[in-house]
Formats: structure tokens, C-alpha cells, sequence
């Protein structure tokens, strides 16, 4: 039997769910958008470069907030969409039934994973491309390379945790409601609606904790046109892996394929 | 007997100090319909899983289709069809969406569109799951645990929630299942569904097998007597039919006489005897088997027991 095969077709049917469900696409599709356009209205200095990064780089307002709603995006569209769906099958018994046939499971989650990376990786490219045209964010050739390099590796982490928080949301009122708020609550310490060079030391700190933080901050140093060398710095690297370690660690001790909600 | 589909001896299962199967014993040759049966809480559930490779048992032997489905294999799911309780599909694909995803999960799939129509859903084909009617989940969900053209299926009270005449199509579907050389473990809450489908059947109590044996024979095994009823009419008196049974139970209500015999052939042949010689007619006669619902509420009435 053909496993990518089967890991394809799973892959299109969820997109398919996707597509289908209306919710889905305002929240993670339309929001991250209007809130582009919100944010480049609001604070726009005339892209002149105006906010700072840490190391003194600094680039414009637009450059800034563009990076910065990708990494917010990136991080709704993987962790929050996977804990929320992978939460409403495992409750309904979705996951019970495929664990009953001889799909093998991993096909399941790769599907799960390429679903999510397929809408992460659409948003990028819209919310870079609406900031390009429309507000004249600059991409600079030499740091392109690792500005893919960080969306691939949010996603990977942000995967990873989206799929062991399913394991510790008991449904899926739960899911959809811990899941996009956290992102939405890191987002303020993360450097996505707020920068960083603007927050107390002591919340910077508790930001730099989490990978949300080191996604958008990598992603707007890959963005300002002053970025020296290849615009991938170790640190945040560091900090994406082993959150994608912890999580793949956790996912694969606690993730459950039978329903959770009381049992007789 | 033919070779055994599933084989069980000495299972036992333990939920901490609760033991919800206590050691129980059966056998489920191919190619037959067997009826598991029980009250709620008599342990239905967790044997069912751990037939189907969803739990670990605490103790005992199972084999099903050769294979320990405390260790299921891919090869082995290949061959085995679930149809489980309280199980959703996506309500936002549709009917022949969701089948064909399931279809591309299994080594030799049967045919979509034939297994739409063989569960009546033909018609229902590309509408999304969440128009359908309970019934109609349901029989979807009969088409997925079949997609894999499996040898052996477990439906789990298939019929819950169907009106009469949806009750009769899924009826006529698994004998034609059981047409096909399929093997069909069924559970169910209705007795009639029970006798009408099952060439054998086990019943459940506390854990444990209360009795066990052919659909047709069980009552004979326990004991249950055919009843010969019939209304007095004419010159025929109580006293007239004692004396043509002897050996039988007559009970008289009214004019309404039931009498429980062991030798139904013999005793029913001196009735009519009797009322040839008379020249009456006996009304409103009935030769009746006891059904599978009063074995079954006798044997499980006992004591309350819904955990």
C-alpha cells in the first residue's frame, strides 16, 4: 500500500474541512489580515526606519509589524488549528475509529501537520506579499533564504506544541478557547503587536521564553534592510528547536486516540 | 463447526477494584452471526474492545482470526470491520467522500459505489454528513466498517435509533453480510434483532455468561417449555384436556387454557384429537416458542444492576 498516497488523501480531506467551515477561514485567514492592514494604518511612520530591534538593527514600522502578524499567524494557523481539531476528532471519536482500521497512525498526524503547514505557509506568502505591494515592506535577497527558514521552523515547533496541547484540552470548547488566546496573549510579550524595545525587561523576559518570540523576532531581523550576513542568528534557532523537541517529546507520551469526556 | 473466527477462554478485565468481565468462555465460529447480549454495565463494552484491539485484557485467551488482539497488526486490521457506538464523522464531508477516505486505508477496499448502494445510500451519496438522519449516520457508518471487505465484522447495536423499516433494511444487510461468507459479531439492545439475526447468541450478567447456546435451542438448554394455548369452546371442558395431557402443565384462565409442555408434537396431536372427537373447534390456537426477550428478562432481571 501506498502511505503518502494515504497521507495525501487524508491531507485533502481536512483542507476540504477547512475550506468548509467558514469560522476557520475568517479567524485564521481574513483576521491576520485586516489586522495587517489595521497595524500598518495605525503606526506608519512613512517607512522610515524608526523601530529598533535588539543589537540596534532597525527598520520601519511596516517591515516590523508585517514580520511580526506572520509569526502571529504562523502560530494560529498550526498550534491553535491542530489543538482545536485534533481535540474535536479525538472527542467525537473520529480518532478512535481511524485507530481501528490499518491506516497506520503516523499518516494521520503527517496529514494533520500538512494540513496546518500548507495554511501557514499560504498566509506567509499572502501577508508578504499584501506588505511588499501595499506597504512597501522591503525583502532583502540575502536574508530571504532565512526568512523561510524561520517560517519553517515556527511551523515545525508550533506544530509539535499544537499537537501536544491537544493531549491536555479535555474538548473542544476548551481547545478553541486556550489555544488561540494564548497565542493572542504571547503575541503582546512576543514583539507582534507591541515592540519590544517598548516593553518592561522583566515581560521581555518571560516573551523571550517562548518560541512566538524568537519566530517574530527572527523574522523581522531577516526583514530590516540592515541585517548583517544571513539574517539567521543562533539564539532564536536554539529556542524554535527545543520548544519542537519538547513538544514532539510530549506529543508522542500523551497524545490519545479515544475520547476523553466522561466515560461510564 | 467450521474453523473458529474468535475464541475466548478464561477473560477477565479489571477497572481497579471493579472486575467488569469475570472470567468468561466462548467461541464464534466463521461465517456465523453471533449475538452478544446484556443488560448496560454487564461488561458488553469491554469485551467488545478488547475483541476489537482497543483494550488490554487483565486475564484470559483470545484469539481472533488467529491473531492476539492485544497486539493488533496491520494485516489483521485488514481483515477486521468496526462498526463502534458513539462515533462521528466529519459532518462537513460527504457521503462518498468520507467512504472513499476510508476506502484508501485498506489493501483490497471494495468498491465505493457498491457499498453506498448495498447500505442504502445511494441516493444520499454526495450529501454532507451532517444533513443525514440518525439512521442514515448510521448506515454510513455500516458502509466504512465494511469498506475493507472484511472477514470479520463487529457491529455494535447497529440499529439504535431506527425507526422499524430502517431496522428491517439493516436487517436484511447483515444476513446479506452473512450471504457473502462474512463472520458478524453483533450487539445489541433488542431482543427481536437478536433472534432474528443471530445463529447464536451469548448472554451477559455481572461479567459472566448466564447462558449460551443456538438462538433456537437456548430456551430448550435452560428449561422453557413451548406453550400450547388455545380458547375452550363447545362441549370441551378443562377436566376433558387435563386427561388428554396428563404429563403437561394446563393452566385455565377464563376460558383461555395454556398448557406448557416438554412433549409439544405428541400433546398437540391427542388436542386435536380430542377436538375432532367432540366436533369443536379450538379457537384461537397458538403454539409458542418462548422468545429470546423472556429468556433474556428472566436471566437478567434477577437484580438491578446499571452501574
Amino acid at each position: 500500500m501506498n502511505d503518502r498516497g494515504v497521507v495525501l488523501a487524508q491531507a485533502r480531506m481536512a483542507i476540504l474541512v477547512a475550506l468548509r467551515t467558514p469560522r476557520v477561514l475568517i479567524f485564521t485567514a481574513a483576521f491576520p489580515l485586516i489586522l495587517l492592514v489595521l497595524f500598518n494604518s495605525i503606526f506608519s511612520k512613512g517607512g522610515n526606519e524608526t523601530t529598533t530591534l535588539p543589537g540596534d538593527l532597525k527598520l520601519s514600522a511596516e517591515a516590523y509589524f508585517t514580520a511580526g502578524i506572520i509569526a502571529y499567524s504562523v502560530a494560529l494557523s498550526t498550534f491553535a488549528t491542530l489543538a482545536v481539531s485534533l481535540t474535536t476528532q479525538r472527542e467525537n471519536g473520529q480518532l478512535k475509529r481511524y485507530r481501528g482500521t490499518p491506516m497506520p497512525p503516523w499518516t494521520f498526524i503527517a496529514a494533520q501537520i500538512t494540513r496546518a503547514s500548507a495554511q501557514a505557509l499560504l498566509m506567509t506568502a499572502l501577508l508578504l506579499g499584501v506588505g511588499a505591494i501595499a506597504y512597501g515592506v522591503p525583502v532583502p535577497a540575502s536574508t530571504f533564504p532565512a526568512f523561510i527558514a524561520y517560517v519553517l521552523l515556527g511551523t515545525a515547533a508550533m506544530c509539535s506544541l499544537g499537537i501536544a496541547l491537544s493531549a491536555f484540552t479535555p474538548n473542544p470548547d476548551a481547545a478553541s478557547t486556550i489555544a488561540p488566546f494564548s497565542v493572542v496573549m504571547l503575541s503582546f510579550v512576543s514583539g507582534v503587536w507591541i515592540p519590544v524595545d517598548q516593553l518592561p525587561s522583566w515581560l521581555e523576559t518571560v516573551g523571550k521564553v517562548f518560541p512566538l518570540y524568537h519566530l517574530a523576532l527572527g523574522l523581522q531581523t531577516t526583514l530590516a534592510p540592515g541585517a548583517s550576513g544571513t539574517g539567521l542568528e543562533l539564539g532564536n534557532v536554539v529556542v524554535l528547536l527545543i520548544w519542537c523537541a519538547v513538544g514532539i517529546r510530549i506529543a508522542s507520551k500523551r497524545f490519545k486516540w479515544e475520547p476523553q469526556a466522561a466515560k461510564a | 463447526m467450521s474453523e473458529a473466527a474468535i475464541t475466548v477462554s478464561g477473560l477477565r478485565k479489571s477497572y481497579g477494584e471493579h472486575e467488569a468481565v469475570r472470567g468468561i468462555e466462548f467461541e464464534v465460529a466463521a461465517g456465523e452471526v453471533f449475538g452478544f447480549l446484556g443488560p448496560n454495565g454487564a461488561g458488553k463494552t469491554t469485551t467488545i474492545e478488547i475483541l476489537e484491539g482497543y483494550r488490554e485484557r487483565s486475564g484470559g485467551e483470545v484469539s481472533v482470526l488467529g491473531v492476539d488482539p492485544g497486539a493488533p497488526t496491520r494485516a489483521w486490521r485488514n481483515r477486521v470491520g468496526l462498526v463502534l457506538q458513539e462515533c462521528e464523522l466529519d459532518p462537513l464531508w460527504t457521503v462518498a467522500e468520507a467512504v472513499s477516505l476510508f476506502a484508501r486505508f485498506y489493501e483490497k477496499p471494495r468498491p465505493v459505489a457498491e457499498t453506498i448502494d448495498l447500505v442504502g445510500l445511494g441516493d444520499k451519496r454526495d450529501a454532507r454528513v451532517a444533513t443525514l438522519s440518525g439512521g442514515q449516520k448510521r448506515r454510513a457508518d455500516v458502509a466504512i466498517g465494511i469498506i475493507g471487505d472484511p472477514d470479520l465484522i463487529f457491529l455494535d447495536e447497529p440499529t439504535t435509533g431506527f425507526d422499524p423499516s430502517a431496522r428491517r433494511d439493516a436487517w436484511n444487510m447483515i444476513e446479506g453480510l452473512k450471504a457473502l461468507g462474512k463472520t458478524v459479531f453483533l450487539t445489541t439492545h433488542y431482543m427481536d434483532e437478536a433472534q432474528h439475526l443471530a445463529d447464536r447468541v451469548a448472554i451477559l450478567r455481572d461479567g459472566r455468561i448466564v447462558a449460551q447456546g443456538r438462538t433456537e435451542e437456548l430456551g430448550d438448554d435452560l428449561g422453557r417449555r413451548t406453550v400450547i394455548g388455545f380458547s375452550l369452546n363447545g362441549s370441551l371442558s378443562a377436566e376433558d384436556v387435563r386427561g388428554a395431557v396428563p404429563t403437561s402443565q394446563v393452566a385455565v384462565a377464563g376460558n383461555r387454557v395454556e398448557i406448557e409442555t416438554e412433549t409439544p408434537q405428541p400433546d398437540l396431536y391427542r388436542l386435536l384429537e380430542l377436538a375432532e372427537q367432540r366436533g369443536v373447534e379450538l379457537d384461537e390456537l397458538e403454539v409458542r416458542r418462548p422468545s429470546l426477550e423472556d429468556i433474556f428478562l428472566e436471566l437478567t432481571r434477577a437484580e438491578a444492576q446499571e452501574s
